[in-house]
């Protein structure tokens, strides 16, 4: 089992690197921070891709491994191993994970080369490596819930990663608890799966489920609504989105890693990995499958309106995971899965570009003073426009392959399918618009007045290289999955979606889906265009004339004003009203009446010494009776 | 060698020892309480190092007849669950005891003596083998705990101490009323009087007699727990008492009313627990729900990591009261967790508010700038508590999930609310101490010394071992839980694939233990 061995060792080096550089004693060398935070990704992305050779050179049927370190617990039957899964599945995201994460931290190191906590930064981002790894890897749902909570938490230390800013800290935990609920799901999931199966090792759960289960039946509906409840808190769907957008206090690389290309698609890879599961779940399929169509068209409404470039992205983020999400919930996993792929270089591409734009600008993030950029940053601009066109589908950037293959499968997959097929093509069109309004924004029109104090500058190649890559990554990317001609993504993943449906879209939906949602893209660049590229007068006076609309999104729809009122305000009150009337009356009451017993008791004994030994005796004598009555009575 | 009585009589040897101690004699009082507390720690773990993993019933068994007559003999043997508690106390007093050498309180002879008396009772209680020793140890345990809040604690001691005294000895009383029916109506239907727990586990009490039985008793043990509304004794004293003080009440006190529910709530009076199943569990769920609340609005830190206890109790309850193996696993699992959770909890509390001067969780914050240290291994200690998946605390808070979960789902899920409340308060307690911008004191002066790693390390260590390998625990205690466990199961009709064992195998006296290859015992099915 040599590769599983492998898969260990791509497991614990980035561990090993995070640990090594917290425990260090004193400040370590710059240049040993960076060796140790890349070299050990790096080197985990070279043994990635020997393990992904070695699976294709086996027959499909043979691309799974299960290795087991030790018996990590058996309490009364249930029997949990430490053991990870290599399959085709956790192949591809180990290869995300790593591919995508060397380059991250690659960028990292000059894009952090200012910051004063070096070594925290490079460890931390070593220990969300690890968690994730351990997440897509793990060969059971207990190790898997220990990897997405331990994600959870490399997040939270990385949004909070500027401790002393309040705003971040509160993101941090904003970020934290929300996702403790997303556990809290899962953790009832597993609950239900250990009852039901009396186990939680994939294989034999997803053995046993056909079996066991009916489709439609009560317990799989539930056990898949549980799941995706971890699913919504982690990939940021509607109502548990609201922790991603504030992420973004965290510094660009991170939003890059973690709150766009690997982490918060863990709720898709969880419902792609239980495709056997969801497939008897049909309910609770199509709740999810609404779930991501309303998610991406309500995430897309509000990127239109953010002044902030970072937070334009995060809401794109979440519109994107959103068509994953909607995929994944319509049976679609191997398409889900290859969005997730393209999504994964050109949304990469587009916050690392971002930050070389916030880096060249003394860390300005706000599109109002930006402008005119394309002269000054053009490197920075033509990495921007691949990304933009890849995210609205425009052929034959990445994005319009992916996006392309959902929205055109979708129709074929029902009404349902059309129906979010549908939203999807509308959305497709939004978000043409709002990419494109930040990029007129930013790189278009005139300068901002006064001029770039100090002189933006050119970034690096620490910098630059990690974007070129990406770049082309983002434009070729695609051509792994052709309609009618190629499918290298679902082929390769065949393995391990035995529930994947075989629904192929006809020519003419493909075709007809294909170019509707270019025209839409189209035009939303034009009408983009034709409102930001020129200057700010004409966006101005449509800001005015849409006022209300341009509240209720700027709000971002209330959803964070219901939680204060609704959840947040009544706990707190609870808690106060607790301490306020509870404490003192109940407790205390109890204790009064308690020790108020014991010294009327003491006090009534009190009298009762006499000093007389003719009463100690009688009462000797008394007592003995009493005892002896019962012991005969008791008889 | 009578091992269990050996180590009951170190600690008392050490407190004794500390009346020959010259009055100025600062340093023969440590050394000595040291050597004592240490003593009992190394003579725990050889105990540990002998101990038959498998056997499910009592072993280092001792026996010496007093008033053998009227059922009254010294008997104490330890079996799967008292021995990881035991472990617990002496590795807690070790620390405790060092601590102090390293801070030396006021009055250091007599302070020290009371701890060591301390950890005597709690020994003896854990290792009792019938209801009297039981009844002894678990009274005299409360004894120095009271001078100890009474004379070294903070503003309000004495009413705290009185509070703590009074109240807790209410609930013995009833226990004592309890032990001598027991035993008397034990008599009616065997003919043979004794307190002998393992003779009574046999005796098929009628329904009424078990639950009236068991009702003195429970007052004991949820007061002690304690138990919401219960816990009228513990704001006073956490708020009173010396940190130290604090940390041995949450840590090992708390673990006295969980091993009685277990020791003799499960075994003795299976029907009884039958009945008051529901309500025990329902106390439960208050108790996570109500004290993860009030723990959240706590001005101050200690006060916080307090009612957090009381949630983390409530955990460990459910999974006694659930009458489930997985879950009482779980519980037991749990006690040890939390323990080590909580002491270090207070240590770093007790840290930060000795080198700021300030209790209230609002007057200190930035701590992480000039103390990195400390800030990384309070994360880690957060994190246990919160219970994160991966930690030690996880382990256990899932299997008694589980357990629950089988048959109660809806208790498992009332529960979950005090796991998001956990991330919402200790987060709090976190950020506003150590993130944000400085309060307080210069964060520099909170950086960790020597003394601080000494008492944290070795908790941190515990919990990483615990979080990667629970099961040298587990597989050491199953059996032994199993057992505990069994008789309620049939009485609340548990399917019999979840029941283990129903008979205990003869018990192993210390001088004849079997040579640990040999599966003697093991669970009999």
């Amino acid at each position: 089992m040599v590769i599983t061995t492998l898969a260990w060792i791509v497991i614990g080096l980035p561990l090993g690197g995070a640990l090594l550089l917290s425990l260090w004693p004193g400040e370590p060398d710059r240049a040993l921070s960076r060796a140790v935070g890349v070299g050990t990704v790096a080197t985990g992305f070279v043994l990635s891709a020997i393990v992904f050779f070695d699976l294709l050179s086996r027959t499909p049927s043979h691309r799974h491994a299960v290795q087991t370190l030790w018996q990590w617990i058996n309490v009364d039957g249930l029997r949990i191993n430490l053991a990870i899964l290599v399959d085709p599945l956790s192949t591809m995201m180990m290869l995300i994970i790593t591919g995508v994460g060397a380059l991250i931290v690659w960028y990292s190191i000059e894009y952090m080369a200012e910051d004063r906590d070096y070594r925290r930064f490079f460890a931390e981002m070593n220990f969300f490596i690890f968690a994730m790894l351990l997440l897509v890897l793990a060969a059971n749902f207990f190790f898997l819930i220990v990897g997405w909570a331990l994600v959870g938490l490399a997040s939270y230390l990385l949004i909070g990663y500027y401790y002393d800013k309040p705003s971040a800290v509160a993101a941090a935990k904003k970020a934290f608890v929300i996702n403790v609920i997303g556990d809290v799901g899962l953790v009832l999931g597993a609950l239900l799966i250990a009852k039901t199966f009396g186990t939680l090792d994939y294989a034999s759960v997803f053995s046993q489920a056909p079996l066991r289960l009916g489709s439609g039946s009560f317990t799989a509906e539930m056990i898949c609504l549980l799941l995706f409840v971890g699913c919504a808190a982690k990939s940021a769907q509607i109502p548990l989105h609201t922790w991603l957008p504030d992420a973004m206090e965290g510094p660009t690389p991170v939003s890059a890693l973690i709150h766009a290309a690997t982490m918060v698609t863990a709720g898709v890879y969880l419902i792609v990995r239980c495709n056997v599961l969801y497939h008897l779940a049909p309910y609770v399929s199509d709740y999810i499958a609404v779930t991501g169509a309303v998610t991406l068209l309500i995430a897309a409404s509000i990127a239109i309106v953010q002044e902030d470039i970072k937070r334009v992205l995060a809401w794109s983020t979440v519109s994107q995971i959103g068509y994953m999400i909607m995929a994944a919930g319509l049976g679609l996993y191997s398409e889900a899965m290859f969005h997730l792929l393209m999504h994964a270089f050109f949304k990469a591409l587009l916050f690392l570009t971002a930050g070389i734009v916030i880096h060249a600008l003394a860390g300005e993030q706000s599109l109002n003073r930006m402008g005119g950029l394309h002269r000054l940053l053009t490197f920075a601009s033509f990495a921007m426009l691949i990304g933009c066109l890849a995210i609205s589908g425009i052929p034959p950037f990445s994005g319009f392959f992916s996006k392309d293959e959902i929205l055109s499968t979708a129709m074929a997959a029902g009404p349902l399918g059309v129906v979010c097929g549908t939203a999807g093509v509308i959305g497709a069109g939004m978000t043409a618009f709002y990419m494109f309004r930040m990029y007129f924004r930013a790189f278009g029109g005139p300068e901002r007045d006064g001029g770039y104090h100090p002189h933006p500058h050119m970034c690096g190649p620490a910098m630059a290289i990690p974007v070129g890559v990406l770049a082309v990554l983002a434009t070729v990317g695609g051509f792994i999955q052709v309609p009618g001609g190629w499918h290298l993504v679902t082929t390769w993943l065949a393995p391990s979606l035995p529930a994947q449906p075989s629904i192929d879209a006809s020519a003419t939906v493909q075709w007809i889906t294909s170019l509707v949602s270019i025209a839409l893209a189209a035009t939303g660049i034009a009408v983009a265009w034709w409102l930001f590229g020129a200057g700010p007068e004409r966006r101005l006076a449509y800001a005015d004339k849409l006022r209300g609309v341009r509240g209720v999104l700027l709000a971002q729809w209330g959803f964070d004003e219901v939680y204060e009122s609704v959840v947040i305000e009544p706990g707190r009150e609870l808690g106060d009203a607790a301490i306020r009337t509870a404490e003192p009356d109940l407790t205390q009451g109890i204790v009064a009446v308690a020790t108020g017993t014991a010294m009327v008791t003491a006090r009534g004994l009190h009298r009762m010494q006499s000093g007389l030994v003719r009463t100690y005796a009688f009462a000797m004598i008394a007592g003995a009776a009493v005892v002896g009555l019962i012991v005969v009575l008791a008889r | 060698m009578p091992w269990v009585t050996v180590l009951i009589i170190i600690p008392l040897f050490g407190a004794l020892s500390m009346g020959i101690v010259p009055a100025g004699g600062l340093f023969q009082a440590r050394l000595q309480a040291a050597l004592a507390a240490g003593l009992t720690l190394v003579m725990s773990l050889i105990m540990l190092g002998h101990f038959h993993r498998s056997f499910a019933g009592p072993q280092f068994v001792e026996h010496a007849g007093w008033a053998t007559q009227v059922g009254l003999d010294w008997n104490v043997w330890v079996d799967g669950i008292s021995i990881w508690l035991i472990i617990l106390t002496t590795g807690l007093f070790a620390l405790a005891v060092g601590y102090l050498c390293f801070r030396t309180p006021e009055r250091p002879r007599a302070f020290l003596a009371l701890i060591l008396l301390a950890e005597v009772g709690l020994l003896g209680l854990f290792s009792a083998g019938n209801l009297v020793l039981f009844y002894v140890f678990w009274e005299l345990m409360l004894v120095p705990f009271y001078f100890m809040i009474g004379m070294w604690g903070g503003p309000g001691r004495q009413l705290a101490s009185i509070k703590f005294v009074i109240y807790t000895m209410f609930g013995s009383l009833l226990m004592l009323v309890s032990i001598v029916s027991t035993a008397v109506i034990a008599h009616g239907i065997t003919g043979i009087y004794t307190f002998d727990i393992l003779a009574l586990r046999n005796v098929a009490y009628t329904r009424p007699e078990s639950i009236w039985l068991l009702a003195g008793f429970l007052l004991a043990f949820v007061i002690k727990l304690p138990l919401w509304p219960f816990h009228g004794w513990l704001p006073d004293a956490y708020r009173t008492s010396p940190i130290v003080v604090v940390g041995l009440l949450a840590a090992v006190v708390s673990k006295a009313g969980v091993y009685g529910l277990l020791r003799i709530g499960l075994p003795l009076f299976p029907r009884g627990m039958e009945f008051f199943q529901y309500p025990i569990m329902l106390l439960a769920l208050v108790s996570i729900v109500y004290g993860s609340l009030v723990a959240w609005r706590q001005p101050t830190m200690r006060m916080l990591v307090g009612y957090s206890s009381l949630a983390h109790l409530g955990f460990i309850a459910l999974g006694i009261a659930a009458i489930d193996s997985q879950a009482a696993q779980g519980a037991v699992l749990q006690m040890v967790n939390h323990g080590v959770v909580v002491v270090a909890a207070f240590a770093i509390v007790g840290i930060i508010s000795s080198r700021t001067g300030k209790e209230e969780i609002d007057d200190i914050g930035g701590l992480a700038a000039g103390a990195p240290w400390l800030a990384g291994l309070f994360l880690v200690v957060t994190m246990a508590s919160l219970a994160i998946p991966g930690s030690n605390s996880f382990a256990g808070e899932f299997f008694i999930l589980a357990g629950v979960f089988r048959h109660d789902w809806w208790a498992a899920s009332i529960a979950m609310i005090g796991v998001v409340y956990a991330s919402v308060y200790m987060l709090r307690l976190y950020q506003s101490s150590m993130n944000g911008p400085t309060r307080g004191a210069d964060p520099r002066r909170a950086e960790l010394k020597v003394r601080d790693v000494v008492v944290l390390v070795p908790l941190i260590s515990v919990m990483l071992f615990i979080a990667l390998w629970p099961q040298v625990l587990v597989g050491a205690s199953s059996a032994a839980v199993d057992n505990a466990v069994a008789p309620a199961q049939v009485v609340v009709g548990r399917p019999a694939s979840e029941i283990h064992a129903l008979v205990l195998p003869n018990p192993l006296p210390a001088t004849a233990l079997p040579s640990a290859t040999s599966s003697a015992g093991g669970s009999a099915q």
